[in-house]
């Protein structure tokens, strides 16, 4: 049966360059405070509200986009790597698929409920930074392990 | 549920490998399936019955936990 919901399996590759490069300049300048001067632009949104004093639904802000850019590739490149077809993907891969999607959303949602309970004030903003990756990263950890301990299964049965 | 796959596979001197070509599935799949962790979809169940030449019904029985 045809997966039409999936992307081509030569994505994934392509995938976790861009998953990865990304993931590194995005989480090193959260350590280092590091903000490339020529990426400190004005440009449009939405929504503005700077808590000082410029408050607008709709205009410019200037911002460093150095980590809007990461967000968005590691985001890009986290759902190629997710969702691109695995080599066979056959029905069985599918019910792994859904297994470890499940799995993955119960395990994020229990992370943000501790959070939610155990966690407050600006510590709780890293919480709602983090959790905006941490499914799609919950889902490639655990539908690899569950692709890895089926391969070894296979094996051990030759 | 029970199944008969491997037995039917020996019997048409199959390797699992040979068997996910015809089936146009993983030999993953197949592997699952002998061991019963994996019941297959309606589509695959009348692929393998055709390979094997033999009814649906024959390949796979219901176990008594089935009908609960």
């Amino acid at each position: 049966m045809q997966e039409n919901y999936l992307l081509p399996a030569s994505f994934k590759k392509w995938g976790w360059s861009i998953f990865v490069s990304s993931a590194i300049l995005g989480i090193f300048p959260l350590f280092y405070n590091w903000e490339p001067a020529f990426l400190e632009l004005d440009v449009p949104a939405i929504f503005i509200d700077d808590l000082i004093e410029n408050k607008a639904i709709i205009g410019m802000t200037n911002n460093n986009i150095l980590n809007e850019i990461c967000a968005v590739l590691v985001i890009i490149g986290g759902l190629m790597v997710a969702f691109s077809k695995e080599k066979y993907e056959d029905e069985f891969i599918a019910s792994i698929r859904l297994k470890s999607l499940v799995w993955s959303t119960y395990l994020n949602y229990g992370i943000l409920l501790l959070a939610l309970i155990l966690v407050y004030d600006f510590s709780f903003m890293w919480v709602l930074i983090f959790n905006m990756f941490t499914i799609l990263l919950f889902f490639i950890i655990l539908f690899h392990w569950n692709l890895v301990k089926l391969k070894k299964s296979v094996d051990y049965a030759e | 549920m029970r199944n008969s796959i491997k037995v039917e596979r020996a019997k048409k001197n199959l390797t699992q490998a040979q068997l996910a070509d015809l089936a146009l599935v993983s030999r993953q799949t197949i592997n699952a399936m002998e061991l019963g962790k994996y019941v297959p979809s309606t589509v695959l169940s009348l692929r393998l019955s055709k390979i094997f030449e033999t009814s649906v019904n024959e390949l796979f029985q219901l176990e008594e936990e089935d009908s609960k």
